[in-house]
């Protein structure tokens, strides 16, 4: 019999799937892959160093600019860390608002990740179709905003803008179109018989090695584990959220997960118009002295801001821990492991939703 | 005008192919390109190809603020695009360093200290209409009488 040569499979920094440069290093026996490992580094810019010393006012644009694709929630959670550590009261109104706007950046963010694996694994007409129906989000978000990717709606004590009732009637209608759209779009992936080859069964990733590496977000939950920042958020609470698990822990899961918290939001984001109470957008409050450390669900899992204030406002201290780490360290240590054929490494690398720029910042 | 550098200003005019590098970008950017491959978009109507394959591109599109990664990679990648070539610089970063630019980050802008830049959009991020009316705009004036030009 042949022997059969290992062979060292280097994937990246420039790949055309990927849409930032990492590198996957794999040990492969002929197809089969039998360790990867996951090389980072190329997008550091040491933004929590220049973090440090800066009033607030520059550190919110700041912590904004960590990820262009879950640019809101990066926002909130450091507005609403600022806002616990100097005791500033948030305005009801605002906090409907708030999950409005930061509903839309999930549902966007989703929907590029489900774009990125249908076009990883070549399905074109699928992607194409997720990519049209994102810019209809991209359009609500700027109707709300006013800005496309870098929005800076959420400020201390509440947000910038009101929707006014014509622009909720606009977002009642799109929601619509949105909706019947998604779920077409799931229909075909769900009953897609060539798809379903080449997610079913690939990647897998099991509750207990999802506990051991931590994974979070969609990554956690399609793996059956319960495990949501949106749970322990005050304004969800009022909302009755509940979050979408499945346990087939494979790539068509993390997918599908995906698929149905879009769903979810669209749902949120109902209920939100509905009972919205009416008032003011802003309360009053100063920055001064203080630290908290707060946590809140970005689109791929909890996102902790640790910081420290002194009385002028400038930020002293800030430490920010992003999603992505665990769910790529998770995805080289245990999807990739095992996996039958070469062509299947960048599909599930692509499944767990790697963002890089948040995690090396 | 010879009849062959017609025929390569008639292919090239409907040929454009593009690939893209992230040297260090927040992702905005990035994004935004990828929305112009969305249908509302359609770069493709203008015969611009997004494969992100430096070897078979014409113009380079360059989004970030070059971390320190990228110093000697950048100009490897540049030399392996085939001539006629162009890059494209996306988003305030490959020009100032935008927010980035402060004492004490890893980042070392502008790009077009290491190679040559033919244009930018500026912008946080600009938007994708604008991104594919550079690529439009700027196409004819390096690839038409490209070899008639060099002699």
């Amino acid at each position: 019999m042949k022997k059969t040569v290992d062979v060292s499979l280097p994937i990246g920094p420039v790949h055309p799937v990927f849409k930032e440069p990492a590198r996957i290093k794999c040990e492969t026996m002929g197809e089969k892959v039998l360790s990867a490992e996951v090389e980072l580094g190329y997008v550091k810019k040491g933004i929590e160093r220049i973090m440090r010393d800066r009033p607030w006012q520059e550190v919110m644009f700041l912590a904004e600019r960590i990820c262009g694709i879950c640019s809101v929630i990066h926002n909130m959670v450091f507005i609403e860390a600022v806002e616990k550590a100097c005791d500033i009261a948030l305005a009801p109104r605002a906090a409907y608002l708030r999950v409005i706007v930061n509903e839309l950046d999930r549902m966007q963010s989703h929907i590029l990740a489900n774009y990125s694996y249908c076009y990883t694994i070549e399905h074109e007409t699928l992607a194409m179709y997720l990519l049209n129906i994102r810019e209809t989000v991209m359009d609500q978000l700027e109707l709300l905003t006013g800005a496309r990717v870098t929005c800076a709606y959420i400020i201390p004590g509440g947000v910038r803008f009101d929707i006014k009732p014509a622009d909720a009637e606009k977002l009642k209608l799109a929601l619509l179109k949105i909706e019947s759209d998604i779920r077409r779009f799931m229909g075909m992936f769900e009953n897609g018989r060539m798809i379903a080859l080449r997610s079913k069964e690939v990647g897998i990733l099991t509750p207990e090695e999802a506990r051991i590496a931590h994974a979070v977000g969609p990554t956690a939950r399609a793996s059956g584990v319960r495990l949501d920042e949106r749970l322990n958020h005050a304004t969800y609470k009022l909302l009755n959220f509940e979050p979408v698990l499945r346990d087939e822990c494979d790539n068509y899961a993390r997918i599908m997960v995906r698929f149905q918290e879009v769903l979810q939001s669209i749902a949120l984001i109902r209920k939100c118009l509905n009972e919205m109470p009416a008032g003011l957008i802003r309360s009053g409050g100063e920055v001064g002295a203080g630290s908290y450390s707060w946590k809140g669900e970005a689109p791929r899992g909890e996102l902790t801001y640790d910081l420290k204030t002194d009385e002028y406002g400038r930020i002293l201290d800030i430490a920010i821990m992003t999603p992505s780490i665990m769910n790529i360290e998770a995805c080289g240590h245990y999807m990739l492991k095992g996996i039958d054929s070469a062509a299947d490494i960048t599909s599930t690398f692509i499944s767990s939703d790697p963002c890089i720029a948040c995690n090396e910042r | 005008m010879s009849i062959i550098q017609k025929l390569k200003n008639k292919v090239r005019s409907r040929s454009i192919h593009v690939s893209y590098v992230n040297v260090g970008s927040c992702n905005g950017c990035d994004i935004e390109i990828l929305a112009c491959l969305s249908p509302r978009y359609d770069l493709e109507q203008y015969g611009i190809y997004v494969h992100n394959n430096p070897r078979e591109a014409d113009i380079l599109l360059i989004t970030g603020a070059l971390c320190e990664q990228w110093d000697d990679k950048l100009v490897s990648l540049w030399e392996k695009i085939p001539e006629p070539k162009a890059a494209i610089t996306i988003g305030n970063c490959p020009v100032s360093g935008c927010v980035f630019n402060r004492r004490g980050s890893y980042v070392n802008p502008p790009v077009s200290k290491h190679i040559p830049v033919a244009a930018s959009i500026p912008g946080c991020p600009p938007r994708p209409s604008e991104i594919v009316s550079t690529i439009l705009s700027l196409a004819p004036e390096v690839f038409k009488d490209f070899e008639e030009k060099k002699r």
